[in-house]
């Protein structure tokens, strides 16, 4: 399925409208700094944009194909990055001047879904939180988040995986991932 | 339950990892070499990505700046405008919305005599190049750009549109873009939304659509994140129509 047809600036601009405030959130989550995020969802996005946006329905839905590609950019991103580049700490003067904007229903709709996926994850025993955190927001490999813990791999995959069957289950057959 | 693909005693613990993408580079291009050919594992894949997708909602919300929008839109829009051009089934990118040109202000002479000691006049070069490929006849004019040596700033013009392609630019004050306005003989300089941030070294672009008839002068301000309804920053640069 092609959502954006090449060279179709209108349609793209739509795609972009719709998920651009989540596909920074989870950047800036993952990368930690608005430069940072900003250039993820920049490279995300026109991507999107170059590949005449194809994305296969099979996979579910767009906000999760869109996020998909945002996730494996900052975690390139972030495995690109030297020490060097936590920089600017300054950044985070600019929050407010974003954040303090006027909130809309869509912003309200998702904080309340933030909350539900929040409070399922907490409901997951720590150690397969941990795993599973490091892993999707920190860009840590297995056998990096092993090392860490000084866990054996197995181990570490295992909690990667009850962690995640416990999760769908709480969310209840995956009615908040529209 | 599903049967199994070969190798599939040495895979069946990845499933969780890759779908949070915590597999090496390597190791994930070999499991999916093996998820193609394992019912089993893609069952697996298919029960454990609907968690993986609900994660990045877990995360608090942040508002990206307009001028990213900004940003990506005026290089979508110039790829687009490319692409109709190269071939006839593509098509033209939209019309400018309205609100670009609904602004008439008056500037003041700041042009010509506030920066022209400080403007490092590169020249104006005549290009053919691209007119092959948009099929009608364009113009490069090189832009003069002060208080940034090294710096060099091209605007393209065509019928519909003039396009912007700059090397070597200075980021603007924090919290500011490049805003690109347009001045007519006699008139004052008209806003466009053509707003933009130079990437890290210093490249950018930037689309200004609509018919760049009449048209003197191609300017570039920097100004407040959203743009202004008249020029309040320093000029950085100056492109010479006429």
């Amino acid at each position: 399925m092609q959502l954006v047809r090449r060279g179709k600036a209108a349609a793209f601009e739509v795609v972009y409208e719709r998920h651009a405030s989540a596909a920074f959130s989870l950047a800036y989550r993952i990368v930690g700094t608005r430069n940072g995020a900003e250039d993820v969802s920049q490279e995300a996005f026109l991507s999107i944009w170059r590949s005449g946006a194809r994305y296969d329905r099979g996979r579910g839905s767009v906000r999760s194909w869109v996020l998909g590609i945002v996730h494996h950019r900052a975690i390139d991103h972030l495995r690109r990055a030297t020490v060097h580049d936590k920089r600017r700490a300054s950044d985070e003067g600019m929050e407010e001047r974003f954040e303090a904007r006027e909130r809309t229903d869509t912003e309200v709709a998702r904080r309340d879904e933030a909350q539900t996926v929040r409070r399922a994850m907490e409901t997951l025993p720590a150690d397969q939180c941990q795993v599973i955190e490091l892993a999707y927001f920190g860009g840590f490999t297995h056998t990096e988040i092993a090392d860490m813990l000084e866990t054996p791999v197995g181990t570490v995959k295992g909690r990667m995986r009850l962690g995640l069957k416990k999760l769908r289950d709480r969310l209840g057959e995956g009615a908040v991932m529209r | 339950m599903q049967t199994s693909g070969p190798g599939h005693e040495r895979w069946q613990d990845a499933t969780a990892a890759y779908v949070l993408g915590a597999l090496d580079e390597a190791e994930r291009d070999a499991f999916e070499e093996h998820l193609a050919g394992c019912p089993a594992c893609r069952e697996e894949v298919d029960e454990l990505l609907p968690a993986a997708h609900a994660l990045p909602m877990s995360v608090d919300p942040v508002e990206p700046p307009p001028s990213l929008k900004a940003r990506i839109m005026a290089e979508v829009e110039r790829e687009a405008s490319l692409l109709a051009a190269a071939g006839p089934e593509a098509d033209r990118p939209p019309a400018a919305p309205e609100r670009r040109r609904r602004f008439t202000l008056r500037v003041p002479r700041l042009v010509p005599s506030v920066v022209a000691a400080a403007l490092l006049v590169i020249g104006i070069a005549i290009g053919v190049g691209a007119a092959a490929l948009r099929g009608e006849p364009e113009r490069t004019v090189t832009a003069q750009v002060s208080g940034a040596p090294g710096a060099s700033l091209q605007v393209e013009l065509s019928g519909h549109e003039g396009r912007l392609t700059a090397r070597g630019l200075p980021a603007p004050p924090r919290g500011r873009v490049y805003q690109v306005w347009l001045k007519r003989e006699g008139h004052a300089a008209e806003p466009t939304a053509a707003m933009f941030l130079p990437s890290r070294d210093g490249a950018a672009t930037a689309s200004v659509p609509g018919s760049m008839e009449g048209v003197d002068q191609v300017m570039i301000t920097d100004e407040p994140d959203g743009g202004s309804p008249q020029p309040t920053g320093r000029l950085l640069a100056v492109a010479d129509l006429s």
